[in-house]
């Protein structure tokens, strides 16, 4: 059950004439994973070369994406989808190249005027600029035999510094800058541009021509207010080539593409002059069916199932270089197929090891619920689950979301039926209640609750402090803590069993056991030892004989463990492996040290908001100013809840658990297969 | 009472103290992982889980902290009382 999907490795035989059919085959099958054929593997056998199809498709596909682009349209556009076989008969009617005319003709246009309007406004912000100085005429500006003209922008006045080297018009605005013009001798001027420079000189183009630089000013507004009606009416054209062509591009898109795809898949694989051999892995399960299906719809090929790959890893080991590792196939229900995310984080488990996804699904929403444990933070966060499930549609959000849907699960069983608090209160009045926490109880003034009622919402009597568990109480803490301990203890153990495991998988039980056992022995050695020890220091009662018969057997098992360690990973490890045991199962402890720092935060709040509120200072503004506080206070929690809360579940999940036999890196199954998303199959044409 | 209030008092910095210093102990350690992980995601954007797994390790020690906080905080208070009334 936890290991991945069996697989069987097939060779898919057949002649060059009916390689197209036999990839069609292929795609629509769903279940092959290719394996890639490696020059020289076999003698006599080369990769092949493309479809003849296949360079035609991509030249396409390149006009077809670069439209996209220009047009705006992307995978988000909203089109209809359209039939398989009538998009291909458009583009086999050179669909493709008669649109790509019609919209670069509309492109280029397009471009020239956003191009036009881009210069004519440069020219406009110079004429502005001379606008400004008292010479009038465009041609004064320049042609001089012996006399040099500069005109720019300053960030200071030059014209003290100048003096009387020769004409100098200067014009300063604070909001639209510094404007000079000087006309020095031809002699003067290297000095008068030192002079310049020293002042910011940026020199502007004068625009070429004659005539009042108002009147010019004048026409180059007439001039772009033109250019940008003709844009407008140009956007105008593309918005409608946009609309026009939306659903034949995204459809033409995805079929080239699948086109491309398929036409270069004989590089992938061995041929011959005359005849191709595909190696591929399929499920086992589907092996025959595969073999089947491929024979019947290409009566020339011929398909045999070389080997069903064990776990072993001498099979492995014996097999030729590219035929060693077998893909992973992941094998999940619904629910359990959500938290693969965590999973593929670490990475893609092994071919012959466990796939810890179903734990992770069991294991990560409890532990999240524990830490939250309040009934009032776990309503919104199964909402905003549900939510994110049916509307998220990127791997992260809904990774996330199912944690908060099943967590939030968890978390409102432990808030109402064993912690029996909401928003940080608890629903009814204990004996134990600190001074300063109020409860619902007291807040909404109900005195005499129906006797079943203080069971159901305050969780069962314990005999240690009363009904109800207080997460912030002397009386529960060693009691919450000890819990949080063996619940570490048994994930451990599971996760040490687990690498014993797959070890026997891999190589027999005999060298698993040796291998990993050591750990596993060292593990449940120090639980035992410890738990002596804890009795022999005081901390908990055991009759003299169980405690000293306990750290006796405890002692004994480290000692084996320790050898078989010392044997397997030499003796160094049992110095890093007996102190880290102490380590990773106290780690756990955080389950209750985050459960109570959150009730800790969330009473204070209450404390703070609740007090506002009931002083009554400043009347109804004062409570309505408490009451907001409450509100952002609360929402405080509530956030920190997940970043907390989530982030320590999954460490829990991916440091403490999966170190202990996860080793990952293995290849993920990645059938041929094509996804209709703008075009309908000709299949499901048929069909409906 | 007093010096049952000087002992309580002592309790709760002997408190801020452990999460204090546990959690800079956990800064310093979560900065050059920190560091060196955003490294790495950037070159390869796959290794986040991996970069994660590293980026929490140290959290351990903060937690440590909180847990002997929260021991002194509600575990010894109980005791100390409890002596106070008996050596009266």
């Amino acid at each position: 059950m936890f290991l991945p999907e069996s697989m069987s490795r097939i060779v898919i035989v057949g002649s060059n004439s009916c390689i197209d059919e036999t990839i069609e085959a292929l795609y629509d099958l769903e279940t092959v994973h290719l394996i890639d054929h490696t020059v020289d593997a076999d003698e006599g056998f080369t990769l092949g070369t493309p479809r003849p199809y296949s360079p035609k498709a991509s030249e396409r596909l390149l006009k077809v994406r670069a439209m996209e682009k220009d047009l705006g349209i992307n995978k988000h556009t909203k089109t209809a989808p359209i039939s398989e076989s009538e998009i291909r008969s458009q583009i086999t009617s050179d669909s493709v190249e008669s649109i790509e005319k019609e919209v670069r003709a509309v492109l280029d246009k397009r471009n020239d005027l956003n191009q036009r309007i881009t210069e004519l406004n440069a020219k406009k912000k110079n004429l502005e600029l001379l606008a400004r100085l008292p010479i009038d005429q465009l041609e004064l500006y320049s042609g001089y035999k012996s006399i040099a003209s500069m005109v720019g922008t300053v960030s200071s006045d030059p014209t003290a510094a100048l003096g009387d080297m020769g004409e100098v018009y200067y014009d300063s605005s604070k909001k639209e800058g510094n404007v000079v013009a000087v006309f020095v001798k031809n002699d003067d001027r290297t000095k008068a541009q030192n002079i310049l420079s020293e002042n910011g000189f940026m020199e502007i183009p004068v625009p070429e021509g004659t005539g009042s630089v108002k009147e010019a000013l004048a026409a180059t507004e007439a001039e772009i207010a033109a250019a940008e009606a003709d844009l407008e009416v140009v956007q105008k054209e593309t918005e409608d080539l946009f609309e026009k062509h939306k659903a034949f591009l995204r459809a033409s898109d995805e079929e080239l593409t699948a086109d491309a795809e398929k036409g270069t898949l004989p590089v992938r694989i061995a041929s011959t002059k005359y005849s191709f051999v595909i190696d591929a892995w399929v499920p086992t399960k589907e092996a025959e069916n595969v073999k089947a299906s491929i024979e019947s719809r290409v009566p020339q090929t011929f398909v045999e199932i070389e080997e069903n790959r064990g776990r072993r890893e001498e099979e492995a080991e014996a097999a030729e270089e590219r035929f060693k590792t077998a893909p992973t196939k992941m094998k999940h229900g619904k629910i359990s197929k959500l938290f693969e995310y965590p999973t593929r984080m670490v990475s893609v488990p092994k071919y012959n090891e466990v796939d810890p996804t179903v734990l992770i699904a069991i294991f990560l929403p409890l532990f999240f619920g524990f830490m939250v444990g309040d009934a009032g933070y776990a309503i919104p966060f199964i909402i905003l689950g549900i939510y994110g499930l049916k509307y998220a549609k990127l791997a992260e959000w809904r990774a996330i979301a199912t944690v908060l849907l099943f967590g939030g699960i968890w978390a409102f069983i432990f808030g109402f039926f064993i912690f029996g608090e909401a928003l940080g209160m608890h629903f009814i009045e204990g004996e134990h209640e600190l001074a300063v926490a109020s409860t619902w109880q007291g807040l909404l003034g109900l005195d005499n609750l129906p006797d079943a009622l203080p069971w159901l919402l305050n969780g069962p009597e314990f005999d240690v402090g009363g009904p109800g568990i207080h997460k912030i109480g002397e009386e529960w803490v060693g009691f919450l803590l000890k819990l949080s301990v063996y619940v570490g203890v048994i994930h451990l153990l599971l996760g040490f069993c687990l690498a014993v495991y797959n070890k026997s998988v891999q190589h027999g039980f005999v060298h698993g056991f040796l291998d990993k056992g050591g750990q596993l022995l060292c593990f449940v050695g120090m639980v035992i030892l410890c738990y002596g020890l804890t009795a022999f220091l005081g901390m908990t009662d055991l009759e003299e004989n169980i405690m000293y018969t306990m750290m006796g057997v405890g002692g004994a098992i480290v000692v084996v463990g320790s050898i078989l360690l010392a044997r397997a990973e030499g003796a160094m490890q049992i110095i890093v492996e007996l102190p880290d045991t102490i380590g990773i199962i106290l780690s756990y402890t955080r389950l209750t040290a985050i459960c109570m720092s959150k009730a800790g935060m969330a009473l204070a709040f209450n404390y703070i908001a609740i007090e506002m509120i009931a002083m009554g200072i400043g009347g109804t503004a004062g409570a309505i100013i408490g009451f907001l506080v409450f509100v952002v206070l609360q929402l405080m929690v509530w956030t920190l809840g997940i970043l907390s809360c989530g982030l320590h579940a999954l460490r829990l999940q991916l440091v403490e658990f999966m170190i202990r036999f996860y080793e990952g890196d293995g290849t993920e199954f990645t059938p041929l297969k094509f996804k209709h998303i703008k075009t309908i199959s000709d299949k499901e044409v048929k069909e409906a | 009472m007093a010096s049952t209030d000087i002992g309580l008092g002592l309790i709760a910095i002997g408190a801020g103290i452990a999460v204090g210093l546990a959690g800079l102990g956990t800064g310093m350690a979560q900065k050059d992982i920190g560091a060196a992980a955003i490294g790495a995601i950037t070159e390869d954007s796959k290794l986040f889980g991996k970069a994660l797994m590293f980026m929490v390790l140290p959290e351990t020690i903060v937690i440590f902290g909180l847990v002997i906080a929260i021991l002194a905080a509600f575990v010894l208070p109980g005791s100390i009382i409890a002596d106070f009334a008996n050596a009266e």
